[in-house]
């Protein structure tokens, strides 16, 4: 009556899995495209030519915006995506990126542009400082900390004489003519946004990602497997606060004032959440689709409602809704389906 | 039949997961201790978790008393008599032992006859009456393991499912358990008990099932169980046993 | 020394509002497992409700705090309901509802600042600017009756957990939901209940709240990271552990206020908070590292 391991049954499932395995890695190969980030890149780069036809400032401040955003949540994806930790305090690296280097230029005249990557290091160094300290909790208990940390960095920019304090900071503006105002910052920004994705995509499949993603399964289990995972986190964190700083950078010159409430809010690091999730967390082109998504979205409630309270409201259903129904993101949502269309698979 | 409650067929499992039960039977006799018995990962307490209603049953019928319990919410399951102690023992480590068994008559709504099942029980069991206003959770596994299967009494069941009570405990405790099961099943309630150690449980129990990879492999009296080979080469770790 | 009793009195008349405001914060961690950051957002919503009723009506917002209170225990059902009952069974349940309860904050203030815009408001019954005086110590009467109203209803619903049924099962659902629900308890149906009295005691928050600070919509932010202070310095879940702790950082706060400058008052919630996650993230009652 009792029932044994049929032996030859056996083999047959493990010949299934298999072949099974060897089908999803074959697919998984198939159905990458990197060669299409790379013309839209193209495309980008090209964009400027139009000013010689006429006035495209706005269309050029919504690449430039939206750039912005890919990088600050595929910086923040690094660390909430990849690892699983996730931080509602991000605001604090764009600030210190932007006021780091908006004082060297307020003082010295040096672009931001140039200083962007010291500003970025800057970041990642009161990332890794942080680090440290606050992920020694996980969970919600991380999240609270990151919230924490926000609003004391806010009292602090808001006491701090030398920078100007709530008042913050006017810089200067350069001296080209308006329609090519804005293009060194266009070129710094698209730059630092290809840099931040395209640094995602190695890390995702560098050992490092690797282990940060075992983090983010199970963080006892990592550990056992000899991952050292508290160096491992807090380098996430630190380069998650790299490439937000370095975004921060250069948007304090292009917006050409500092001001604790335009970088010190929670907006910011919600949008930055909200991209990624909504785009798909843990993947590679998760926050670039969710930053796309949500600055069109942002611009479209502002443009047929106006008022800053809608878009806080809008905002907000968009997150819950996106959580509710779309826990995995676009990206990842549609490849569990198996539908995600190549072009949108670069990981 | 004069079967008390009757497992046929059952497939279920967790969530949207594989079937971890799948073509599970059992038969339950009033008045007995039955031993479900199995290597680990077979489904056992998986099964147990089923009848009591925590697990969507697929496939197959649950049926006590002649009526059919597939569907029905934990809560109305306890209130046909079926209680339920799992492995980790379910107690409320921040609650006194006394609020602890109150729980246990949570289903009741005469406040009066609680109050006095509770002082039948305390009186029954010393050591829960000399601990009655202390946490659970500061107590030893023995004695947390006597008041979870005590606070069962409360609501007077007709089966109680115990999930390998032994757990943690040491070998002296263990029979201490298997007393009070027994003094139980003395009393006229039925018990049904998964136990690890498949040995001991068998040879405190009437009536033994053997389970493996979610299904029923054999159903008997544990003396026969205990005797057929197969069963101790398989399960009762070889002939060392006896 | 006078000076150091008047800083005392101050600190402790606001702890216990800060007590009431976090006790629902608590309450809802401890059975749900959910940090509802959307939190202050329905105390200033219960503060709006507070407001509107004694600008048309003039009725006093202690008399219309058990109003207010309902008014938002219902739309707690709803949000439960709508929003929360569904991912019980998420594998990212906390994480899932620390991001819901945040986007629920936003959707909350971005439709009171649509509502009644962005304008600081305070409810000014007359006790809110009157004062005791005894000796040279001077009590502000309305910081004096929130902070009582405060903890009678903390003691009323310590009392009701203690001893009622429902207060059973609801301690019983926080320490072991799947216990619970083997002996017989609707845990779903406890946790609409709880969750609505949490929220019900945001409102009652709210209309205490209302008189004691000037709010606008978008204030709640202050309050999140200040309550969680507490909420996580009590040991998550704590009701006991709340009063303490809201008591203990609102002296503190008042001596630093007073000492070094009202800007760093609010600080010390801050870096309490982060000290406690730091050190001691189970809190001062909580026994073992449930969040960490």
């Amino acid at each position: 009556m009792a029932v044994t391991l049929d032996q030859s049954s056996a083999s047959a499932v493990v010949e299934a899995r298999r072949a099974h395995n060897e089908k999803l890695a074959r697919k998984a190969d198939q159905t990458r495209a990197t060669w299409f980030p790379l013309a839209v890149m193209a495309i980008l780069i090209a964009l400027p030519l139009l000013q010689f036809t006429g006035n495209y400032n706005y269309l050029l401040h919504m690449v430039l915006f939206t750039a912005s955003h890919v990088a600050m949540a595929s910086g923040w994806n690094i660390l909430g995506g990849f690892a699983g930790y996730i931080s509602l305090g991000h605001s604090v690296f764009f600030a210190i990126g932007g006021y780091f280097s908006g004082m060297i230029l307020a003082r010295y005249g040096i672009s931001t542009i140039v200083t962007a990557p010291l500003a970025g290091l800057l970041a990642a160094v009161v990332g890794y400082l942080i680090g440290m300290v606050t992920l020694k909790v996980r969970g919600p208990s991380f999240i609270i900390s990151s919230i924490a940390l926000l609003m004391i960095a806010r009292i602090l920019f808001d006491n701090w004489e030398l920078i100007g304090g709530a008042n913050g900071v006017t810089l200067p503006v350069n001296d080209l003519p308006v329609q090519w105002a804005k293009i060194p910052y266009y070129y710094a920004m698209l730059a630092i946004a290809a840099f931040t994705v395209w640094a995602s995509y190695k890390i995702k499949h560098s050992k490092f990602g690797l282990g940060l993603r075992a983090i983010s399964k199970d963080e006892i289990k990592a550990e056992s497997a000899g991952i050292d995972t508290r160096f491992y986190k807090v380098m996430a964190f630190a380069l998650s606060a790299f490439f937000v700083g370095m975004a921060g950078a250069v948007w304090g010159e292009y917006l050409t004032y500092l001001r604790p409430n335009i970088f010190l809010v929670i907006l910011v690091s919600a949008n930055l959440v909200l991209m990624s999730i909504l785009g798909g967390k843990g993947t590679v082109a998760g926050p670039v689709i969710g930053a796309i998504l949500i600055v069109a979205l942002n611009e479209l409630f502002v443009a047929t409602m106006g008022a800053s309270e809608i878009n806080i409201l809008g905002t907000g259903m968009v997150m819950a809704a996106g959580l509710m129904f779309f826990p995995l993101g676009l990206v990842g949502t549609l490849a569990r389906k198996g539908k995600l269309p190549r072009v949108l698979n670069w990981d | 039949m004069t079967e008390l409650l009757q497992v046929t067929n059952i497939t279920a499992g967790y969530g949207d997961g594989p079937a971890i039960l799948d073509g599970a039977h059992l038969t339950v006799e009033p008045g007995k201790v039955h031993c479900i018995i199995g290597p680990n990962g077979a489904g056992k307490s998986t099964l147990m978790k089923a009848i009591c209603g925590m697990l969507t049953i697929r496939k197959g019928d649950v049926v006590f008393k002649g009526k059919r319990l597939n569907g029905m919410r934990p809560d109305q399951i306890l209130r046909e008599g079926i209680c339920f102690v799992p492995q980790e023992r379910a107690l409320f480590p921040k609650m006194t032992v006394r609020e602890n068994l109150r729980m246990g008559g949570f289903i009741l709504d005469d406040k009066k006859e609680l109050e006095r099942r509770i002082e039948g029980i305390l009186e029954r069991f010393p050591i829960l009456r000399e601990r009655a206003d202390q946490h659970a959770g500061t107590m030893s596994g023995g004695q947390q393991q006597t008041l979870a299967m005590a606070r069962t009494l409360i609501i007077k069941p007709a089966i109680v499912m115990l999930d390998e009570p032994s757990l943690g405990l040491a070998p002296k405790i263990v029979q201490e358990m298997f007393d009070i099961m027994k003094m139980m099943s003395a009393e006229g309630v039925t018990v049904l008990l998964v136990e690890q150690n498949a040995l001991m449980g068998l040879k405190n129990s009437d009536w033994g099932v053997v389970l493996d990879l979610g299904r029923t492999l054999f159903e008997g009296p544990a003396a026969t169980v205990l005797a057929d080979p197969r069963i101790q080469e398989l399960y009762l770790g070889g002939k060392k046993a006896a | 020394m006078a000076d150091i009793l008047q800083i005392l009195i101050l600190g402790l008349a606001l702890g216990g509002v800060i007590a009431l405001m976090g006790s629902g914060l608590s309450l809802v961690f401890g059975v749900m497992r959910i940090v509802n950051l959307a939190h202050p957002s329905l105390i200033i919503g219960g503060a709006y409700v507070t407001y509107w009723a004694f600008k048309m009506t003039g009725v006093d917002p202690i008399v219309m705090l058990p109003v207010a209170s309902l008014i938002m225990a219902a739309i707690g059902v709803l949000l439960y309901r709508l929003m929360f009952e569904r991912e019980t069974k998420s594998a990212k349940y906390s994480e899932m509802t620390v991001l819901l309860t945040f986007a629920l904050a936003m959707m909350v203030e971005g439709l009171l600042g649509g509502l009644f815009t962005n304008t600081q408001r305070v409810v000014s019954p007359d006790y809110a600017t009157d004062a005791f005086f005894i000796g040279d110590l001077f009590i502000p009467k309305g910081q004096l009756y929130a902070g009582i109203v405060s903890l009678v209803i903390i003691t009323a619903l310590s009392l009701f957990l203690k001893y009622s049924r429902l207060g059973y099962a609801i301690r019983a659902t926080t320490q072991n939901r799947e216990a619970a629900e083997l002996l017989g308890v609707n845990v779903n149906f406890i946790c609409i209940l709880a969750f609505a009295i949490g929220i019900g005691l945001a409102g009652a928050a709210g209309s205490l709240v209302s008189f004691v600070f000037s709010f606008f919509p978008a204030k709640h932010w202050e309050w999140i990271a200040m309550l969680m202070s507490v909420v996580v310095l009590g040991g998550m879940g704590s009701i006991l552990g709340t009063v303490v702790a809201a008591l203990l950082l609102s002296v503190i706060a008042a001596f630093v206020g007073t000492w070094i400058g009202a800007t760093w008052s609010t600080l010390t919630f801050f870096l309490a908070l982060f000290l406690i996650l730091l050190v001691r993230p189970q809190g001062l009652f909580g026994e073992k590292p449930e969040m960490a």
